[in-house]
This record gives C-alpha cells, structure tokens and sequence, in this order.
C-alpha cells in the first residue's frame, strides 16, 4: 500500500480522519464510502450537497443527540446497538467540496461468513421472508428462533432509548437494521435521517412494508396541510411492531388476500398498506386472511396464518401484535410503545423451551400453557416433565406476596439469572455486568428436576410455612409440584410456586 | 406475493457486433449476478429476456430471478425493433399475473430496452399495440454514442443513456426502478396518470444520465 493514495482530513472537532482514496464502495445510493486504513471506520461521503438544515442535523447527530443516549445511565451498552456517526469531515476533491459523515465499520458478525452470499452485509430483509429462508438461505446461517427473540429485544431497546431522548428514526425496516441470528444480534445503521419533531422534519416516508397507514394515506397532501401525517415516534412504533412480526413469523402482517383495487396493483397496494389497512389474523373481520391457494409453495408454512397464529409467539406478544395491528392500526396513540416490546420480549424468553426433534427448524418455541405442550412449528409434543416458576412479589415490604404474571420454564442447564429473583433488577442495557452472573442454574439430575443454588445468599425452600429450609451455595433443591422458593429477604426478593407440566 | 415481472429487450442485430453486444452480454450479466445477490429482488423479482434482430426470440420466459442463467447472445442481422414491441405484448399478456377480487395480481411489468437505436422495421403497428399494453415503468437505454435517441423517445418519455454499464450503476438503475413502482408510482396514481415520467419518480443515482 503506498502512502498516496490515502488522504487526511481534519474533522470538524480537530480529529485527525484518514481514508483510502482507492478503496471507495460505489454501492450506496446517497454515498460514497471509503475504509480508513486500520478498517476501523468508514467515511462516507453525501453523493448530492446538504443543506444547511440537513449540515445542522448531522452536527446535532454526533454530538447533541449522541451525548444524550450514550452519556446515561447504560450508555456504553447502547453504543453496540447503533453505528452511530461520529465525525464530519469536507473534502475538496477533484473541483467538488464534499461533506462526509466518519461512522465505525460494521461488526464481521454482520456479513455472511460462509455460503452463497458470503461477505454480503446481513440485511435484515433476508431473514424475514419466508421465502428467502425455505429457498435461497443455507441453514447453518439461519439461527434458531430464541436468537430472533433477541434480536427483537436488541431492536426494541435500541429504539426504546432513541425515542426517551426524543428522536425518531423515521426510516425503520428491515433495510436499515443489520442482524446476526447466529448471535442474536443487532445493530441500528442509517441514523443520517433522524427526526426530532419541531426540528428537523423528515427527508423520506419511510420504506414499504413499514411506513404507517396514517402516512400512505396522506401522502399525496401538499406539505402545508395540517392533515398530513409524517414520520414521527408514534410511525416508528407502526414500523418496530411490523419488524418484530416479520422476525418471528416470516411474514407481513398487512399483507393478505384483501384485493381493494383489482385493476391498478399500485393503487391496490397503497389502500391495502393505507387507508384500507386490515390485519391479516384480525379475529373478527377475516377479509384479509391469506389465501393459501394463491402463496407459492415457498412462502409455506409460514404464510399459512392458521397453521403458524401470531399466538405462538405467546401471551405477552399476542397482547402487543393485537394493540399494533387490530386497536392501533389506525389509531397511532394506541400503538404499543418500544418500552412495551423489550419487558415483553424478555418476558417471553423466560416462556421457551428447546424443541425435543432435533430437526426442528426453529428448535426452540413458546410453552404454550396447556396440558400438551408442543412445537408449534414441527408439532413434535413435549414428552417428560416440564417444571414452571410461577413467580410471586410483594408491592410493598408489609405486603403479602402476589402472582405477577411472570413464569419461567425450566430447562436442562438453564441459567437463572438475577432479574429472574429480584423485582429490582431488569434485564435490559443498564445490567452490570455482576448482574448478568447467573446465580443458580436447574438440572434433570436422575430423573428428577433440581435448582443448584450457586450464588444465592439467602435462599430458602418455604413450602413448609412454620419451617423454612436454608439451601446453602453448592446444594439444591428438588423442583417438584406445590414447592415454594423465597429468592431472598430483601423487599424487592421475589419468590416462586412451582408447577409441573407431565406429558 | 405479488411478483415484479421484468422484461429485458435486447438488440442483438448486427450493428452491435463486436464491442457493443459484449456491453450488453456484461451488462446482462452483471444485471443477473447483482439481482441474485439482492434480498428483494430475489425475493419478488422475476426476468424474461427477448432478443431482436432479423427475428424477434423470447430466449428466457418470465422465470425467477435465481433460475435465470445467462442467455447466450450473439449479434448478426437487422433490428426489427417494431416487432419486438409486439412481442414483449404478447409475453406480458400471457405471463403477468392480472388482478381479480379474488387474487392480487402481479405488480405491472417493468420494461427495459437497451438497443443502439437504428429500426430496420416500421416500428408504427408494434408501437401501437405496446402502447395498449398495461406496463409499469419503461426505459429505454441507449447504449453507447450511436444510439438514436428520438425513435426511443416514442416508445416511452424515459429515455436513459448508461455510460458506463458496470454492475453498480445497473444495480442502482434497478433499485430506482424497483422503489418507484412500491412507493414513487403512489404519486402518479393519484394524479390519475398511467404512464411515469421521470419527474414523478424518486430521483435517479448519478450513474445515470437522462436523455430529455
């Protein structure tokens, strides 16, 4: 490499950025890309001049509204979740001056390691489609639903904290969301657009598949017109709750059957995604219902919404797809919140259990709270016993105790955690990392099932009231039907009923 | 799901010998080997190629863009560019899924012809009928200098000349094309008007000069 061909430029905050003026990728529509020489970061560079307002947003963008998310409470865990722009650099280059925005380089997670599309950027468009996934995806890249669990929640935490500070997206999809399903993991690209109401409007409606009903429907409307609806926070909750849909069910949830213009495929798609907007599992009105008849054998079994119910996703997600498509479809302020999402997602990671077929391709799904629990999606039933926590917590410390409405499933070396026995404690970016420390984990131990106490200073099987029984660190205690286990004797300690599932 | 049919007019008549069918050959197939690295194109598009020169061939029926292989081109004859309009209408009248209130049809097809420009055949009758047929957006490419410009314009307002036909400005061309019938197309509809003039659409990437 010669010394020439890399240039260096003096950001507007006095940091030294360089970049390889060789090694420029073409491929983005608005940018022009170049690597720095350790690859560390990237400079990209506006292919058409900014304006002064769109100057000022990428300004507010790598300080004002960075400091605000990244400099609180759980900051530096959010920073993985977003490649969040650092710096702007101008370059005068061959007669042009040039504005460029300096943002790090991708995660090597986020490009295929293997297979077809090797060294492809992992959009999130190629794990969401059913078809893409049953015909062109090799296997090994494809991860199990528990990663798309997480995937959802790293999404929904990301957005979450976006719009605490105030700051819409405006331009969520499956475009501008890189994932890993082998790691379950996520990441938040395209920030350049952000919305913040009052100040900077948005550039673009957003993508198909996720711009919200109330937007399709008053596109057309000069810009003046108070009618007209753009991006904002409430959009982007349209747009998160279609994300979420489409990573755990392979499918739209607006696209069905419904035919609302026979004659003009554009003017049917903008009533079926605007105005005339229907869910396609409404339970009531089922005009939208997918016809299997018309779906192409490749969009099956996913397309199949009688077969694969949003309700499989559980109790928790079925509460939030039924507010986002059915109550607040087209009534913005009724859409759940990205706060919503992530405690309910992680809620529901306490509801999975691994799939007993080894060729499940899922492997794992939600107990789905009957006497027969089975896979939804390879319908193999669980066989043997199941152990559930019915977790209890007490309002206040004079308190009795109360059932939550939280469970956990128990499965062979699973982990519990922390937030599973203090009510305090969340799961979320403000964990420190003690935290996140499993304090105990279960076992299928000679048929029976056990809770090894590994970190629990005060933990006490209460099934008897009149003789609670200490378990030390390094022993356990059999799970089985009735027992009651107190997590401590803080205030926040919370304590579980088990139950037990046979089959 | 509704597919994105896309039809490829290729001239393959003896003015391209040489240097120019082996741009179009490259261009072909940069086009197939971008769209079957792309999510959405592999997810909803699929591509028929017809060539014309003394005859007129659909040598790739409307097939989905995983399972195209590259066509074999070769240039030699003259350029019956009238028939190959007739052509392309009966293909889109036999193979575009159409809309019924029981079955959402196809979205309209996309048409793309890439020719030097010269008609050997009276283009009229060809035109006509082409211009009967429900197309989405339509652009002609002139390939290369020679390119006769005016005789596209007739055919479709879209008139393109790609300098350079490497996969990048080709991938872009198609994103444009892509995101238009999804979203750009919504304002056309609106205003009543079928056919897509450029003005409407989302504003092409710079690999792209417009012949106005």
């Amino acid at each position: 490499m010669s010394k020439s061909n890399i240039v260096s430029l003096t950001a507007l905050d006095g940091t030294k950025i360089q970049f390889e003026e060789a090694k420029c990728n073409e491929k983005g529509a608005m940018k022009a890309v170049y690597f720095s020489p350790d690859k560390s970061y990237v400079v990209g560079f506006f292919r058409k001049e900014q304006d002064r307002n769109s100057r000022e947003r990428l300004e507010k963008i790598i300080d004002t509204y960075a400091k605000q998310l990244f400099e609180k409470d759980g900051g530096e865990n959010l920073k993985k979740l977003f490649c969040w722009p650092t710096h702007i650099v101008e370059w005068d280059h061959n007669g042009i001056h040039k504005l460029g925005v300096v943002a790090p380089t991708y995660r090597s997670n986020f490009f295929f390691s293997g297979g077809k599309y090797k060294g492809l950027e992992k959009e999130g468009k190629w794990f969401a489609s059913s078809k893409l996934r049953n015909k062109m995806l090799e296997d090994d890249q494809k991860g199990t639903w528990l990663s798309y669990l997480q995937i959802c929640i790293k999404i929904a935490r990301a957005v979450k904290r976006m719009h605490a500070a105030g700051l819409a997206h405006s331009d969520l999809s499956y475009k501008n969301v890189l994932v890993d399903p082998l790691k379950g993991d996520a990441c938040i690209i395209d920030i350049d657009g952000l919305v913040v109401p009052g100040k900077f409007p948005p550039d673009v409606v957003g993508t198909p598949d996720f711009i919200a009903p109330e937007v399709l429907e008053t596109v057309s409307l000069p810009k003046e017109d108070p009618k007209k609806k753009v991006p904002s926070i409430l959009t982007d909750r349209h747009a998160l709750a279609v994300l979420i849909y489409m990573y755990l069910l392979y499918r739209h949830p607006l696209r069905g059957g419904m035919v609302c213009d026979p004659d003009d495929s554009a003017k049917d798609e903008e009533l079926s995604m605007g105005s005339q907007a229907l869910f396609i599992e409404h339970p009531v009105d089922k005009r939208n219902r997918p016809k299997i008849q018309n779906l192409d054998k490749f969009e099956l079994p996913q397309g199949d919404v009688t077969k694969l119910p949003y309700t499989l996703c559980g109790p928790f997600l079925s509460v939030l797809f039924e507010k986002a498509f059915i109550d607040g479809l087209h009534d913005p302020s009724k859409r759940p919140s990205a706060d919503d999402w992530e405690k309910a997602l992680i809620k529901t990671v306490d509801l999975i259990q691994p799939c007993q077929n080894p060729q499940c391709r899922e492997k794992y799904f939600v107990f789905d709270n009957t006497k027969k629990p089975k896979c939804p999606f390879c319908g193999t039933p669980y066989k043997g016993e199941l152990p559930i926590l019915n977790f209890y917590y007490r309002p206040r410390p004079t308190e009795s105790f109360r059932y939550e409405n939280y469970r956990l499933m128990v499965f062979s070396k699973q982990s519990l955690y922390k937030w599973h026995i203090d009510k305090n404690i969340h799961p979320n970016e403000k964990l420190s990392d003690a935290d996140k420390k499993p304090v105990g984990d279960f076992h299928l131990h000679n048929g029976k099932w056990i809770l090894i106490n590994r970190a629990m200073e005060e933990l006490y099987d209460v099934s008897d009231a009149n003789n609670h029984k200490k378990i030390a660190i390094g022993t356990s205690v059999p799970l089985t039907e009735g027992r009651k286990i107190l997590f401590g004797k803080d205030p926040s300690s919370r304590l579980c009923v088990v139950q037990i599932v046979s089959n | 799901m509704r597919r994105l049919p896309v039809y490829l007019m290729l001239d393959t008549s003896g003015s391209m010998y040489g240097e120019p069918i082996e741009a179009v050959k490259n261009g072909v197939s940069v086009l197939l080997s971008a769209l079957k690295s792309d999510p959405y194109a592999l997810e909803t598009a699929y591509i028929s190629v017809i060539t014309f020169s003394s005859d007129v061939k659909q040598i790739v029926p409307l097939t989905e863009i995983n399972s195209v292989n590259e066509p074999s081109l070769s240039a030699g004859g003259c350029t019956e560019l009238g028939k190959a309009l007739e052509v392309v209408s009966d293909c889109i009248d036999r193979e575009v899924v159409k809309s019924s209130s029981e079955q959402k049809g196809d979205w309209k097809p996309m048409v793309f012809i890439m020719t030097d420009g010269e008609p050997t055949d009276n283009i009229k009758l060809g035109l006509d009928r082409f211009k009967k047929t429900k197309t989405g957006i339509v652009v002609a490419c002139a390939a290369g200098t020679a390119a006769n410009t005016d005789v596209l314009k007739e055919i479709t307002e879209n008139v393109v000349s790609l300098a350079s036909t490497d996969s990048e400005s080709i991938k872009a061309f198609f994103k444009w094309v892509s995101a238009s019938i999804s979203t750009g197309s919504q304002k056309i509809e609106n205003s009543g008007q079928e056919s897509s003039g450029m003005d409407d659409l989302p504003p092409p990437p710079d690999e792209i000069n417009i012949v106005v």
